[in-house]
C-alpha cells in the first residue's frame, strides 16, 4: 500500500512539474484563453477568469482570481474598458509586477486593433458607451488573426527559449484560420445585407464582417435594461423595417427577445457568443462554425 | 480543492475588514434586535445609495470624499426621519422602514433609467466586494469604527436614541461599501441573534461568533473557489446556530 502511494506521489510529481515550467496565462474571457492555447500549446497553462455564461462587464470576487493573477506571467484580456469594473482592482490586489499595465505581461487584445464606434464626444446621456469604442471585437475573424500574430510575438518576448515553437504554432493556426475564413465567408453568403435586432451591441463586429445590418437594439441605450416603451417602439418599427432575426448571448435574459419575437414573428436566436457558449463552440473554430450554422438555420425557417 | 488561494495576503485584508465591520455591527445589532427594527440597515443603505444617484442625475460627478459626504448625509437624513417615525408611530415603525426601503430602491431605479453610470456608482456603493479591499482602503473604515465605538460606549447609558440612529447610519454607510449589503445585514443580525440570551458577555461571544463565520467562510471560499461574500453569509449563519446552541446550554447551566 505504501509503495502504491509513493508511486502515486512520483506520478503526481511528473504531472505537476511540466505545468509549473509552463508560462502561466490569465485570460479574462474564454475567447482569449482559447487563442492562447492555440498559440501556446503545452508551453502555456491557461486560466480563464470568466465563462461564456457570465457577463464580463461585472463578476463576483473569488479568492482564486487573485491567486491566479498573482502567478500569471501574462494577462490576456479584451481591454478598451470592457473589464473596467474589476480588472484594475484585481491587478492592484494581486500586485504582480509582471502583469501591470505597460509591462510585457499585460496584453489587451482590443487595444491592438482598430475599434468601431469610437464616440467623438463622450456624453453621459448616451448610456454605457466605452470611450475606447466598442470592445466586443472577437467576433471578427480578421481581427482575431491580427491579435493571434501580436499575441505570438508577445509570447516570444516573454519566453524567448520557445520562439521556434510559438512561430510554428502560429503559422499552423494562421493556415487553418485562413482556410476557415474562406469557408465561412462562402457559407455566410445568404446572410449578406440582412437586418438584425441585437440585445446589446455585442454583435457589432460579426455583423460588420458579414455585411449585415443592425437595425435596432433591445437595450434603449447600451447598458440599460430593455424598457416597456422601448420594446413597444421596436414593435411598431419592425412592422415596416424587416429584420431577419433577434440575437442574444447565453448570459442575456431570454425574455425581451422572446417578447419581441412573439409580437413580430421575427425569430429570436441565442448564439454562443464566445467559446463555451454552446456545446459545439468548444474552441474559436467551433464558435464561428456554430454561430454561422445557427444564423443560417434561422433564416431558412 | 484549491490550496493556492489559501494565502494570508489574499484573505488577510478581507478578514480584517470583517472584524472591523463586526466591531460596530455586533453592539448595534443587539440594539436593533432590542428595538425590533431588523430592516433598518437595508433602508439606510438604500437611502445612502439614493443620495448618490440623485447627485449623479443632477450632473454632479463627484468622486472620492464628495461621494462619501453625499452618501453619509443622505443616510443621516434618512436616519433622522426614521427616528422621528419611532417617536410618532412606534407600533408600525417596522412597516414604515420596509416602505422606505422599497421607495428608496424604486426611486433609484427611476433616477437611473436615464443614467447607467449612476448605476455603476450605486453598485459600487451597495455591492461592495470584501475580497477586493486592501489594507489602505480599510483606514477610513477603521476611523469610522473607532468614532462609532467611542461615541457608543463612551456615553453608555446617557446616550440619546437619536444618537443610535446617527451612529448606525455612519457605520452602515461605511461598511456597506466594503462588504456589500448582504454581509452588512448578516453581520448585524446573525451574531446578535445567536447571543441574544446572554447579557454581560454577549458582545464578546457575538463578536467571536462573527469572527469564526468570517474566518471559516473566507477559507472555504478560497478552497472551493466560491464567491467570498455569499460564502461568508452562510458560514455566519452556521457559526450563529452553533453558538446559539452553546449559549442556550450556558444560560441553562447558570440558571
Amino acid at each position: 500500500m505504501r509503495n502504491l502511494s509513493s508511486l502515486g506521489a512520483v506520478c503526481l510529481l511528473f504531472v505537476v512539474l511540466p505545468s509549473q515550467a509552463a508560462l502561466n496565462i490569465f485570460a479574462c474571457e474564454p475567447e482569449w484563453a482559447s487563442l492562447s492555447e492555440e498559440i501556446g500549446g503545452d508551453k502555456v497553462a491557461v486560466y480563464s477568469a470568466t465563462t461564456a455564461k457570465q457577463d464580463v462587464h461585472r463578476i463576483q470576487a473569488r479568492p482564486s482570481l487573485i491567486a491566479k493573477m498573482r502567478r500569471a506571467d501574462l494577462v490576456v484580456c479584451t481591454g478598451a474598458e470592457l473589464e473596467a469594473g474589476w480588472l484594475p482592482v484585481l491587478l492592484q490586489r494581486a500586485s504582480n509586477r509582471k502583469v501591470q499595465p505597460s509591462r510585457q505581461g499585460y496584453f489587451m487584445a482590443a487595444e491592438k486593433v482598430e475599434r468601431l464606434d469610437i464616440p467623438e464626444v463622450l456624453d453621459r446621456s448616451m448610456g454605457d458607451v466605452h470611450a475606447g469604442g466598442n470592445p466586443h471585437i472577437h467576433l471578427d475573424p480578421h481581427r482575431i488573426q491580427k491579435i493571434a500574430q501580436l499575441l505570438a510575438e508577445r509570447l516570444i518576448e516573454i519566453d524567448t527559449a520557445n520562439e521556434e515553437f510559438y512561430r510554428a504554432r502560429l503559422s499552423d493556426f494562421e493556415q487553418r484560420w485562413q482556410a476557415a475564413i474562406e469557408r465561412w465567408q462562402k457559407q455566410a453568403e445568404p446572410l449578406k445585407s440582412l437586418g438584425v435586432v441585437a440585445h446589446h451591441k455585442d454583435w457589432r463586429y460579426l455583423l460588420d464582417w458579414l455585411g449585415m445590418e443592425e437595425v435596432a437594439t433591445l437595450e434603449p441605450k447600451p447598458g440599460l435594461p430593455p424598457s416597456a416603451s422601448h420594446l413597444a417602439t421596436l414593435k411598431t418599427k419592425m412592422a415596416t423595417q424587416r429584420a431577419a432575426m433577434i440575437l442574444r448571448t447565453a448570459y442575456q435574459k431570454a425574455r425581451p427577445s422572446e417578447w419581441l419575437s412573439d409580437k413580430t414573428g421575427i425569430p429570436a436566436v441565442q448564439l454562443p457568443y464566445t467559446v463555451g457558449g454552446s456545446q459545439s463552440a468548444e474552441d474559436l473554430f467551433g464558435l464561428f462554425d456554430e454561430t454561422l450554422t445557427l444564423m443560417l438555420k434561422t433564416t431558412q425557417k | 480543492m484549491n490550496w493556492d488561494s489559501l494565502d494570508i495576503s489574499i484573505l488577510g485584508p478581507a478578514f480584517v475588514a470583517g472584524l472591523l465591520v463586526l466591531a460596530t455591527h455586533v453592539p448595534l445589532g443587539r440594539e436593533v434586535l432590542r428595538r425590533g427594527i431588523i430592516f433598518l440597515d437595508l433602508a439606510i443603505a438604500q437611502i445612502a445609495g439614493l443620495g448618490v444617484i440623485i447627485a449623479y442625475s443632477f450632473g454632479w460627478e463627484a468622486g472620492g470624499w464628495q461621494i462619501q459626504a453625499i452618501a453619509m448625509s443622505a443616510a443621516l437624513a434618512g436616519a433622522a426621519f426614521l427616528y422621528w417615525c419611532e417617536k410618532c408611530w412606534v407600533e408600525v415603525q417596522e412597516a414604515i422602514i420596509g416602505c422606505v426601503f422599497v421607495l428608496a430602491a424604486c426611486a433609484g431605479i427611476l433616477a437611473l433609467s436615464a443614467n447607467p453610470h449612476g448605476g455603476e456608482a450605486l453598485k459600487q456603493l451597495l455591492a461592495g466586494q470584501i475580497l477586493w479591499v486592501s489594507y489602505e482602503q480599510l483606514i477610513p473604515v477603521l476611523a469610522v469604527t473607532v468614532l462609532v465605538l467611542a461615541a457608543w460606549f463612551g456615553l453608555g447609558n446617557k446616550r440619546h436614541p437619536l444618537m443610535f440612529y446617527g451612529l448606525f447610519a455612519l457605520a452602515v454607510t461605511s461598511s456597506v461599501q466594503v462588504v456589500g449589503v448582504y454581509l452588512v445585514f448578516a453581520s448585524l443580525i446573525i451574531p446578535a441573534l445567536a447571543v441574544r440570551r446572554l447579557s454581560s458577555n454577549g458582545l464578546i461571544y457575538g463578536f467571536m461568533t462573527g469572527a469564526i463565520g468570517y474566518g471559516v467562510g473566507l477559507c472555504l471560499s478560497a478552497l472551493m473557489d466560491w464567491p467570498s461574500g455569499a460564502t461568508i453569509v452562510w458560514l455566519l449563519a452556521m457559526s450563529g446556530i452553533l453558538s446559539m446552541s452553546l449559549t442556550v446550554r450556558l444560560v441553562k447551566s447558570v440558571e
